[in-house]
């Protein structure tokens, strides 16, 4: 009964998703054709800014698939910035950094999953925790008078970025931003399409039934914060190797929060979440424009509102009802 | 006897280890952890003006953290206090200077009915999103935080801005003082309503139908809807309550502390809510002391940076260690052997992204 | 873990807080011998590579030059500010400086109650003059105007941007306006794309990465010099800027060569406010009892071109030198505060 209906709003879903998307793409080209610079600064604008809340997403939807609700991701992205800029100053390769951010999102992952599965705690409290000590300890230990000297640059690819409008918006770009298209793609193929993913799907649909099969539940949640790690140590390194080139303290702003959000407006999956972020960094790309063009004299804090209220009215009108992981939040202990 | 001294344990042993592994912190810092503590103390309680302040301090957190509280207890994770404060602060500050001529008594309730409406209509409206479009109450929650910042941003900058010469900034006009809140016996009146306002909660949701309705709804909402319960409505009402309780908070401190409403003076408070509730096991009476301890390391934080020369950022860490402390019982259940636990203590707080409606 | 080992720990515990004790105030500020100065920041880092930091640095000369005894204390949240003043105010300090327009009615009250020190208010212009407190203020729009100038004429494509905090705050709308005019001075026909953050007054000067991203998109539709003012969000603007090649960028506040080392590849020039020399120079006036009242104005200018000295054409320095003069002598107009 509930699979019949839910393959019914899939369906119905799947059309919109199509529609909107054709709608979307011919207005792309449309603009592309009048005005090919705008249109393609645009773009490279909305990708960019959807990578750290594509990759949040990615962590966050790992933890969650298995059961573990991660709201840490923002304190995760701040500890990985912070380390990887450190270790970028004192080292001088951005290839180090980068590599040390991850690891700082994979070292707050590990302090997030002893609390949550070996220690049992309530997940919103310990993704709190996770978010507390980030900014406590980027911030006391925050050298004062550091300065690095440089960030990650764009690489175009030959050929293909002398493309008209993909290949300056796709093959002109930085590593990181780069990499999470290839990631998106990635985690959806892990996640649907093979055993690894199989398991932390059950897991966090119904750990008992798990459990019986031979799946150690708590194991699979262990691990999946980890590697869920990766991604915000990722997305927190893009932030200070690649988007800005320092650290400064609280340079996340709220978007690992905004990165829970397109988790969910994405439903779950890697290719939605991913969508969910272009939409949001396309709002927050196109606002700039508004400005920049001046085409309506509104004032630029209801143009800044943009992003936030297409969210709302996406979520509200079109989406409506998400269904989270069956034991999403609750601790799994064996009987 | 041994239920109340328990009771105390927990919390007073986070305090305890917070402010140890928070000393070795320092210490390894280079900074004197004695120094600083001392600092933070005196800054917190050493004179009847730090006492004021860090009530003065408490009330806000005091006022998110039930709202956080109260959104929990039906299973939603209402992280858009941020949002319905700031309207609520907002909204007092106008009803504070447009008012005019009223008795001052009456001005007082006239301003903090105003906030507690508006931060109320907002939790609503997130709310009802939530119970009739299902749409997800953290999303519009994050959302409706921006919004609310963007809106009374313009309307701080543009028809509501201070015209007053001499004033380049963008702010509002002061509020009246027959909208002032009076200090009771060197108490701030803010604080002895947020207690007030802790008492009623723990009020409706002990002894109310509606309490009853929204723990059940909280516990699972096919339950309580099987029982004949109208949870869109039940969850509707939840988010109103909740979102008042934001907006009186943004009320009290208009009316007790600013005076005015000056954008970007409200950071971070809706945030520290859900820290306040979180450490008061999301109870009306675990809440007081929590926000009255978070309240005043922060009065205290900058006496601490003052006299000791320790970043004030020291706190956060050691609230992240309370907070651990607070629910990590395991350790303490070890190392008092003697006492016996009840099963069934451990704190879960049954609102997940689910919230199933 | 063993029970005995907690037990230990517990006592250890208990020891740890009976030697608690309160710590004497080694501060001996009040005493004739003794010169001290405070300063307290708008919410935001003593090190923001702009004006908390030139302050501090204006204080820190101080020290040097008249051995006075300095401290500062970074404010956390909005509602400090006056618990901050008073810190100092109560522990007799002989200055106190408050940087931000934020600040200005903290620092109002504190100056009427405490009418034996002497307050610095950086950008707080004062419309009613207290004995003990003088507003350090700045024509930031003279300032604008120069980078605008400077701007429109480095131009090839006739697109400049400018990436901006927020339009709430005095100075940076003035920044603001006196750019506009100043290229359009030059260049009636010039595009300027210009953006204000788009969120709260909160994360306004503290988003470096919605800086990078916005100049990147400007310099992506053609623009090709980008003025980028305000805090961490500007500096995010100008380290973008750098690694786009044949870019220009012009920095605001201090000389943001030595504060932001990472956009000297396009850093051209800033739009100063000679903070730190100002600060240095009240100080002194409070030093020797001759402080004034009311506002002090502050000197802007345009920094120097470092690297770029040689490949800035004669030409353009006289037509700045020119508008320099013009501006003295009140042949060029600039609409000034409100």
């Amino acid at each position: 009964m509930i699979t019949a209906s839910k393959a019914k709003t899939d369906s119905k879903d799947r059309i919109f998703f199509f529609l909107s998307g054709i709608l979307l793409l011919s207005i792309i080209l449309y603009s592309y054709w009048i005005s090919p610079l705008v249109t393609v600064a645009i773009l490279t604008s909305s990708l960019r800014q959807s990578t750290p809340l594509a990759l949040g997403a990615l962590c966050g939807l790992i933890c969650e698939r298995s059961g573990v609700m991660n709201i840490g991701i923002e304190g995760q992205m701040l500890l990985a910035a912070f380390f990887g800029f450190l270790v970028n100053v004192w080292t001088g390769s951005l290839l180090l950094g980068v590599i040390s951010g991850i690891a700082a999102g994979m070292l707050a992952g590990i302090i997030f999953a002893l609390m949550t599965v070996s220690m049992k705690m309530d997940q919103i409290i310990c993704g709190t925790i996770v978010n507390l000590l980030a900014a406590g300890l980027t911030g006391y230990f925050y050298p004062t008078g550091i300065n690095a000297t440089g960030k990650l640059k764009a690489y175009s690819f030959p050929f293909l970025s002398e493309l008209p409008l993909v290949g300056p918006v796709l093959f002109r770009v930085s590593p990181i931003v780069f990499s999470t298209i290839i990631l998106v793609f990635l985690v959806h193929f892990l996640l649907f399409f093979t055993q690894w993913g199989l398991r932390t799907r059950a897991v966090g649909e119904y750990p008992r039934a798990a459990d019986t099969m031979g799946i150690n539940a708590n194991i699979v949640r262990f691990y999946n914060i980890i590697i869920g790690g990766f991604f915000a140590g990722l997305a927190g390194a893009f932030l200070s190797l690649e988007a800005v080139g320092v650290f400064e303290r609280g340079m996340t702003n709220g978007r690992g929060f905004i990165a829970l959000a397109v988790m969910i407006f994405g439903k779950w999956t890697p290719i939605g979440a991913w969508g969910a972020a272009l939409l949001f960094g396309l709002a927050l790309a196109v606002q700039t424009q508004l400005q920049f063009d001046q085409v309506l004299s509104i004032p630029h804090q209801f143009t800044g509102m943009l992003p936030y209220l297409i969210t709302i009215i996406v979520l509200a009108i079109f989406i409506k009802r998400n269904r989270p992981p069956g034991s999403l939040g609750v601790p799994y202990e064996k009987k | 006897m041994i239920a109340t001294i328990r009771s105390f344990i927990i919390p007073v042993g986070s305090v305890i280890f917070a402010s140890l592994i928070g000393g070795i912190v320092l210490f390894l810092s280079g900074s004197d952890p004695i120094e600083a503590y001392a600092a933070l103390l005196k800054g917190a309680f050493g004179s009847m003006t730090s006492i004021t302040r860090t009530l003065v301090k408490a009330t806000p957190l005091m006022m998110n953290g039930l709202a956080v509280a109260f959104a929990f207890k039906a299973g939603l994770f209402n992280i858009g206090t941020q949002g319905q404060f700031i309207f609520g602060a907002f909204a007092a500050s106008v009803a504070g200077f447009f008012i005019q001529g009223v008795p001052p008594v009456f001005h007082i309730f006239l301003a903090l009915i105003a906030g507690g409406i508006a931060g109320g209509v907002y939790g609503a409206f997130q709310g009802a999103l939530k119970a009739y479009s299902g749409a997800h109450e953290v999303i519009t929650g994050i959302m409706c935080n921006y919004i609310a910042i963007n809106i009374t941003d313009y309307l701080v900058n543009h028809p509501f801005r201070d015209t007053s010469p001499g004033n380049i900034v963008a702010r509002t006009p002061l509020i009246l003082e027959t909208s002032y809140l009076p200090d009771i016996e060197g108490i701030p009146g803010g604080f002895l309503i947020s207690l007030l306002s802790a008492v009623l909660v723990w009020w409706v949701l002990k002894h109310m139908v509606l309490g009853f309705e929204i723990n059940t709804v909280g516990a699972g909402p096919d339950a309580a809807r099987y029982s004949g319960m109208r949870v869109q409505r039940i969850l509707l009402i939840t988010m109103l309550i909740s979102g008042t309780l934001a907006g009186l908070g943004g009320a009290l401190e208009i009316q007790g502390v600013e005076h005015r409403f000056q954008p970007g003076f409200h950071t971070g408070l809706g945030f520290e809510g859900i820290t306040i509730a979180l450490l008061g096991r999301v109870h009306p009476f675990g809440i007081i002391p929590a926000s009255v301890l978070i309240g005043a390391m922060k009065a205290g934080a900058n006496m601490m940076q003052f006299s000791a020369g320790v970043e004030s950022e020291i706190i956060d860490i050691i609230q992240a260690l309370l907070l651990f402390f607070v629910t990590a019982e395991v350790f303490f259940k070890k190392m008092i052997p003697g006492m016996r636990w009840q099963k069934g203590e451990k704190l879960s707080l049954r609102a997940g992204w689910g919230g199933k409606v | 873990m063993h029970e005995r080992t907690f037990r230990i720990i517990w006592i250890a515990i208990t020891g740890f807080m009976i030697v608690f004790s309160p710590a004497e105030n080694h501060a001996g500020c009040g005493e004739k011998t003794k010169f001290c100065i405070g300063l307290v920041t708008d919410v935001g880092v003593i090190d923001d590579k702009s004006f908390n930091q030139s302050s501090w640095e204006g204080v820190q000369q101080a020290k040097a030059e008249l051995g006075a005894a300095i401290k500062y204390i970074e404010t956390r949240d909005a509602k400090d500010y006056e618990q901050n003043i008073e810190l100092f105010a109560e522990n007799n300090y002989n200055v106190i400086v408050t940087v931000g327009f934020a600040l200005g009615e903290a620092t109002i009250r504190a100056a009427k109650k405490y009418q034996k020190i002497h307050f610095i208010g950086i950008d707080q212009f004062q419309g009613k003059p207290v004995k003990n407190l003088v507003g350090l203020v700045f024509r930031e729009d003279i300032a604008g105007f120069k980078a605008g100038a400077l701007a429109a004429m480095l131009s090839k494509t006739n697109i400049i941007a400018a990436v901006l905090a927020t339009d709430m705050v005095p100075p940076v709308a003035a920044f603001n306006r006196g750019y506009e005019a100043g290229s359009r001075y030059i260049n009636p026909d010039i595009k300027i794309i210009s953006t204000f953050h788009p969120g709260g007054l909160d994360i306004s000067f503290t988003d470096p990465e919605w800086g990078a991203s916005t100049a990147g998109q400007a310099i992506d539709q053609g623009a090709d010099v980008i003025f980028s003012a305000g805090g961490l969000t500007g500096n995010g603007g100008l380290i973008e800027t750098a690694t786009h090649k044949g870019k220009y960028c012009i920095g605001v506040d201090t000389d943001q060569w030595d504060t932001v080392p990472a956009a000297r590849a396009c850093l051209v020039s800033c739009a100063m406010k000679r903070i730190s020399p100002s600060v240095i120079k009240l100080i002194k006036l409070a030093y020797k009892n001759q402080f004034p009242e009311g506002n002090y104005y502050g000197e802007v200018s345009l920094s120097s071109f470092h690297d770029f000295e040689g490949k800035i054409p004669q030409r353009i320095k006289n037509r700045l030198l020119e508008i320099d003069n013009n501006i003295q002598s009140g042949k060029i107009k600039i609409p000034d505060y409100e």
